[in-house]
């Protein structure tokens, strides 16, 4: 509460500077505005089918027919989409059990994902069983906290990948969390797991400031929080830098609003995660602006707040 | 005066940023929703062709037979034959991950059919049985615990056991017996259960301060082992009702 009362402050200080200085440039700005709509998925644990008309609570939900269907109407309707999951692809229904992830990968291929990245659960068939699926994906997966050196998934996975969306560039990199105590090792094998929140800060930094990418996107299988020390994406939000927004999982945790809360360097990190299963499709739709209409939408978005 | 030159010295800082190759675009509103998927939102025909035959061969499967059992499977309380196999077949599960676990208890409200016929046992209604992702816990109770534990089961009627037997009597649990032994108060019992209770779902609130172990192992693939594991022996299931939890006279 008290960060979201200091930036209504910041903003209305900004609006106030706006109007002395920057006002004739109003309506040569408004041109300028760029917009792009991230749609993401998470823990979707082999639900291709929707859950069984069984009187359940989710009864009828979910199902990559109609989540592919929605995906293609939201595409219709806006120009810029970026699509992504936050791993935890594998497991939960026989059809993991009986084809290993292929229907899984092919699926998220049709539907155009442009990146994913790994969870605990994507190496329920053994790292060479992620591995033989690999070539069926026609997207990238981001994954830069585990170094594969001398397993299969060797050179197959990359830490980030830069999006070039109609004059925008959107880096998107990968974490994932933990293996030791919550995957066997007989699965993850020499898969070396790095301290996160460092890493996440190297490559955000890299992204934002050598790469110059407008929004730096965090895909993260960390889970969204816990009681205790260890590492979420609660924890990352705050200690992060560079991150605009963080895209969870593990957790299965329903957020209905994404969480906003504030890094390192006093600015706005957005952390939103959409439960398990495929029940949901998240959206987040961003505008930019350049730095001369900064202060300006901010002022225009406090008003539609209110 | 002031605010202008605070001005004139941000752009300036901007306009070096931006020299800088900085980003060139920042961030200047954002807003969220969720969609709840469903039929609703349409149904695209490509997807449907796509996972039409892995649908097939996920059906046969799930049509296939895991034993056979000589006797109907029932639900009831406070003891029942489909209740028995759940508990025996978690039990044998959690023993492979801790050989110490003496005792197995399955939430009543988790078994979602009530009746099996004598016959073929399918992967199907194993699923239907435990259609839920609850995995086996093992929670390590005092004797004491153990005692509070059976008083809730008792008060709930009765809840399928394994490797424990005891009487309800005024809603109490009497003559607890844990593998032909009574209750010891200084011994602390393992027992395996599922992971909603063990966090303390179901009211078993005492549970949430115990000492547990989480394994990644489903309920419903601990059945579908042990059935197997029958059927390679070559053998039909059996299950009686043995007086797990009966009244006292």
């Amino acid at each position: 509460m008290q960060n979201r009362r200091s930036f209504l402050k910041k903003s209305l200080i900004g609006s106030g500077l706006l109007a002395v200085g920057q006002f004739p440039f109003q309506s040569f700005a408004k041109e300028d505005v760029k917009r792009l709509t991230i749609l993401h998925t998470n823990d979707v644990h082999s639900r291709l089918d929707p859950f069984p008309m069984d009187g359940s609570r989710h009864q009828g939900e979910g199902g990559v027919v109609a989540r592919m269907a929605l995906i293609n109407k939201i595409r219709a309707e806006q120009e810029h989409v970026l699509l992504l999951d936050a791993g935890d692809i594998f497991q939960g229904t026989p059809y993991f059990n009986l084809y290993k992830g292929e229907p899984e990968i092919k699926a998220m291929s049709l539907m155009g994902y442009d990146a994913v990245t790994m969870g605990n659960h994507d190496f329920d068939a053994g790292i060479e069983g992620f591995a033989k699926q690999l070539p069926l994906a026609n997207f990238p997966v981001l994954i830069a906290n585990y170094d594969f050196t001398n397993t299969v998934l060797e050179h197959k996975t990359q830490p980030y990948k830069i999006f070039n969306k109609g004059g925008l560039k959107i880096g998107v990199f990968g974490l994932g969390i933990e293996l030791k105590g919550l995957v066997g090792e007989a699965q993850y094998q020499q898969t070396h797991y790095l301290e996160p929140i460092q890493i996440a800060n190297a490559t955000a930094a890299l992204l934002k400031r050598k790469e110059a990418c407008d929004m730096v996107i965090c895909l993260s299988h960390l889970g969204y929080e816990y009681e205790g020390r260890k590492v979420s994406d609660m924890i990352l939000a705050k200690q992060s830098e560079n991150i605009d927004l963080i895209i969870g999982g593990h957790t299965h945790t329903f957020l209905d609003q994404p969480t906003i809360l504030t890094n390192k360097q006093g600015k706005e990190v957005v952390i939103n995660q959409v439960g398990w299963a495929g029940l949901r499709l998240g959206r987040l739709d961003y505008e930019f602006g350049n730095f001369s209409t900064k202060n300006l939408a901010k002022a225009h978005s406090v008003i539609i707040s209110k | 005066m002031k605010n202008k030159l605070t001005f004139l010295y941000s752009f300036l800082c901007y306009a070096l940023f931006i020299a800088c190759s900085s980003p060139k675009a920042t961030i200047t509103k954002h807003t969220e929703q969720f969609y709840t998927i469903s039929a609703a939102n349409g149904q695209d025909s490509l997807m449907q062709a796509f996972l039409s035959p892995y649908k097939k061969g996920v059906d046969t499967i799930m049509q296939g037979v895991l034993v056979y059992s000589d006797v109907p499977l029932t639900k009831a309380q406070p003891e029942c034959t489909m209740g028995n196999l759940i508990a025996d077949a978690q039990l044998v599960s959690a023993r492979k991950i801790d050989s110490t676990v003496a005792i197995s208890v399955v939430n009543y409200g988790g078994v979602r059919i009530n009746f099996i016929a004598a016959g073929a046992i399918t992967r199907g209604l194993v699923y239907e049985v435990m259609p839920f992702e609850n995995k086996i816990a093992i929670v390590s109770l005092s004797g004491l615990q153990l005692q509070t534990m059976c008083d809730q089961i008792a008060l709930r009627k009765g809840w399928p056991i394994a490797g424990l037997s005891f009487q309800i009597k005024d809603r109490k649990a009497v003559n607890i017996n844990v593998n032909g032994q009574a209750i010891n108060e200084s011994i602390v019992y393992k027992i395996a259960i599922n992971d909603y209770v063990a966090r303390g779902g179901d009211n078993f609130e005492f549970m949430q301060k115990a000492t547990k172990r989480f394994t990644d192992i489903l309920i419903r693939d601990a059945i579908i082992d042990y059935l197997v594991a029958i059927n390679q022996q070559h053998k039909v299931y059996h299950i009686e009702l043995e007086n797990r939890i009966s009244y006292a006279e």
